[in-house]
């Protein structure tokens, strides 16, 4: 039996079964981020000289991973473009771009995480590095979730091109939306841990 | 999509990318401008997070053109989305009771026996 309304649209959402159902999983994914903010922000009003080891982040690499994960998500969306105009050379190629820009940020965040760790930075040094660790560690975790999905679709998952041309886009758009979302949270995250 | 409308749309999605590195060299400088408030830089430090993340949200997503059920699913996620940061704000008032009562109970209790055991 097939699944319905893989290309068609459902009448009564308008949507591709699909984009509802990443779309129910990045809600239930604010739940999970916003509940780890709730308790940044609870900790940070709470607790006497929670900054203190805020000067131990560095800055520059951030920015820099910054800039890469918001390139990865132009590459993202011009990869979806690439299939909308039937252009599976330029998809391939876009993807690649995102894969190298999500594999450059976890290097980075390789770096950042052994200069905490030769300092003796742990999560458990103090409150704020407990929650540094625990929402930077979960968000990389999301990173990695994401590229093994992205090199499903360059690499065994590509055939369904040849099949189904109309799945296959959709399917890019649902990773898009998940990478997107990604971005979002390390754009949140980023001005919270490191700069204010 | 049309011809036409995929190059509009990549258009937008340059200028986007462009904003968006641009709002980062933003946040990164005011970080280093002193406040006379400390609030005040975790504001607009957070204004131009939300700017950003409204950019990402509108264009890269499609919010800015999509379908009612994600928007009443969204708006859901936000109810709930607030709830759940007011809870903590809810404990720190002592609104909802907290440890700290049931720390007073068992300092009370252990008043009141060392009191009779006397």
């Amino acid at each position: 039996m097939q699944i319905p309304y893989n290309e068609k649209l459902r009448p009564d959402t308008g949507l591709y079964n699909a984009k509802l159902g990443i779309w129910l999983f990045l809600a239930s994914e604010v739940m999970l981020f916003g509940g780890l903010f709730s308790a940044y922000i609870l900790l940070r009003v709470g607790t006497p000289f929670f900054m203190s080891n805020q000067s131990a982040l560095n800055v520059p690499l951030a920015t820099l991973n910054t800039a890469v994960l918001i390139t990865s998500s132009v590459t993202m969306v011009m990869a979806w473009v690439s299939l909308k105009s039937n252009d599976l050379k330029k998809y391939k190629m876009y993807m690649m771009i995102t894969l190298l820009c999500s594999f450059i940020f976890l290097i980075v965040k390789y770096f950042e995480y052994s200069a905490k760790f030769n300092h003796h930075l742990y999560p458990s040094t103090d409150n704020f590095l407990g929650i540094y660790f625990t929402m930077t560690g979960l968000h990389g975790l999301h990173i990695i979730g994401g590229m093994a999905v992205m090199l499903y679709l360059i690499g065994p998952g590509i055939k369904m091109w040849d099949t189904n041309k109309e799945r296959f886009t959709n399917r890019t758009e649902v990773i898009g939306l998940y990478w997107h979302f990604v971005d979002l949270v390390w754009i949140f995250l980023f001005p919270s841990l490191y700069l204010l | 999509m049309s011809h036409d409308n995929i190059e509009k749309h990549v258009k937008i999605y340059k200028n986007v990318f462009i904003a968006l590195l641009v709002f980062t060299v933003i946040t990164v400088g005011a970080s280093y401008i002193h406040f006379n408030a400390v609030w005040l830089g975790i504001l607009i430090g957070l204004l131009i997070a939300t700017v950003k993340g409204y950019l990402v949200a509108a264009n890269f997503m499609h919010l800015n053109d999509e379908k009612k059920a994600i928007y009443w699913l969204l708006i859901l996620t936000a109810g709930f989305f607030v709830l759940l940061f007011f809870i903590p704000i809810l404990f720190k008032g002592n609104i909802v009771k907290t440890q700290d009562y049931f720390w007073d109970d068992v300092k009370v209790e252990q008043v009141e026996n060392h009191g009779d055991s006397h």
